[in-house]
């Protein structure tokens, strides 16, 4: 019984002298690493919609009012949709102009099949939903006609209708929001 | 063992993958690219060298009947101070290595030289199983990686290898694509010791 109690104690020890340095550490890096977060975040804004200033807006979804850096007029809005794929969450981060046309996105999280679904994250995928609006969005599989449509990727039609259905969504509510709050200018 | 044996027992001898067949998981995973594969390989050997370190340090406070729980707290803790310290200093090497970190806790060569190696030996010979270890992970983890991506993609560190021609096996890239190459690259081993 004492010896039970003794090797319970002792693994007590080094857990909490683990969750010590551990407790430590983060307080010491948290701050930093959202810093870096929010950074590279504001960094991929950029590249999407150039030489704009943005607004963050939390709505329905959470988005980002793109306004030119001089004139201050509205270049559009930037979001990241997120839907489920084959295996696991899509995260797509997409800008569009003032009338919801896509101007460019980018697949920023995936998990899917190596080789099939992973080509989602190229920039041939990417280009062909640039200039692309909300009606446009349907996979060619779900019936949606050339040129009209988001021609499915070989072996990955879910992957597709994870970023395709994701965007629309979004793009939508997006619609709500704006024209509900009178902001589309 | 000398300091030099301990070193070299790792690369070929008692390769972690291909004699000891540890660490399955994150070698299917991470060997469907050069690049991963290396990221993968010299993200585990800096752990593995920092966790024989502190389990050779420890070993004698450590009893005996809970030191495998220990080592699981040691090297999770140890772990994720890594991945926080990455994330926070130096971002740019975390993005590319970040995504094998929690891949690294699951990785059982790390549990398994500790409890093979770094409990009974000295911090010197630790370090040195821990050097030759990493390396011959990384090493066998690159050459599963170069025969899966230029196979299923035509492509080695992304640059094109294969004619354009060449349709890419994409079985390569899958599971059971690892599990083939693996099969036959240790045969392959058995064979040259055999000769040997």
């Amino acid at each position: 019984m004492k010896m039970f109690l003794k090797l319970g104690l002792t693994l007590l020890a080094f857990c909490m002298v683990a969750t010590a340095l551990l407790a430590y550490v983060n307080s010491l890096t948290k701050p930093k690493i959202e810093a870096i977060k929010i950074k590279e975040a504001q960094e991929a804004r950029e590249m999407l919609i150039p030489d704009a200033e943005f607004e963050e807006v939390h709505g329905a979804i959470d988005y980002y009012i793109a306004r030119d850096k001089t004139t201050k007029a509205l270049k559009g809005y930037t979001f990241t949709a997120e839907k489920a794929g084959y295996s696991g969450a899509v995260k797509t981060m997409a800008a569009v102009d003032s009338s919801l046309t896509i101007i460019n996105i980018k697949v920023v999280q995936q998990t899917e099949t190596p080789g099939l679904g992973t080509n989602s994250t190229k920039p041939e995928f990417a280009a062909q939903f640039s200039g692309k609006n909300a009606s446009q969005l349907i996979v060619d599989k779900d019936g949606g006609v050339a040129p009209n449509c988001i021609k499915a990727l070989t072996g990955a039609t879910i992957t597709t209708r994870a970023v395709t259905n994701a965007l629309k969504e979004y793009i939508d509510i997006l619609s709500q929001e704006i024209n509900g709050k009178g902001e589309a200018k | 063992m000398s300091f030099i044996s301990e070193l070299t027992k790792g690369i070929i001898k008692e390769n972690p993958i291909f004699v000891i067949v540890l660490g399955m998981c994150p070698t299917l995973a991470t060997s469907t690219s050069v690049s991963n594969a290396l990221g993968m390989g010299m993200a585990a050997t800096f752990v593995l060298v920092c966790s024989n370190i502190f389990i050779s340090l420890i070993k004698n406070v450590t009893p005996d009947k809970i030191r495998i729980p220990v080592y699981v707290v040691v090297i999770a803790a140890f772990v994720s101070i890594v991945d926080m310290s990455m994330a926070a200093y130096l971002p740019a090497l975390h993005k590319s290595l970040g995504l094998f970190i929690p891949l690294i806790v699951v990785n059982c060569i790390i549990l398994g030289r500790a409890e093979a190696f770094a409990n009974k030996n000295n911090v010197i010979n630790s370090i040195a199983d821990g050097i030759g270890m990493g390396l011959g992970f990384t090493l066998a983890l690159t050459v599963v990686a170069t025969i899966r991506e230029v196979l299923g993609n035509g492509t080695w560190l992304n640059i094109k290898v294969m004619p354009s021609t060449y349709d890419p096996m994409l079985i390569t890239l899958l599971a059971p694509g690892a599990f083939i190459t693996l099969g036959f690259l240790m045969a392959l081993m058995n064979m040259i010791k055999e000769k040997k």
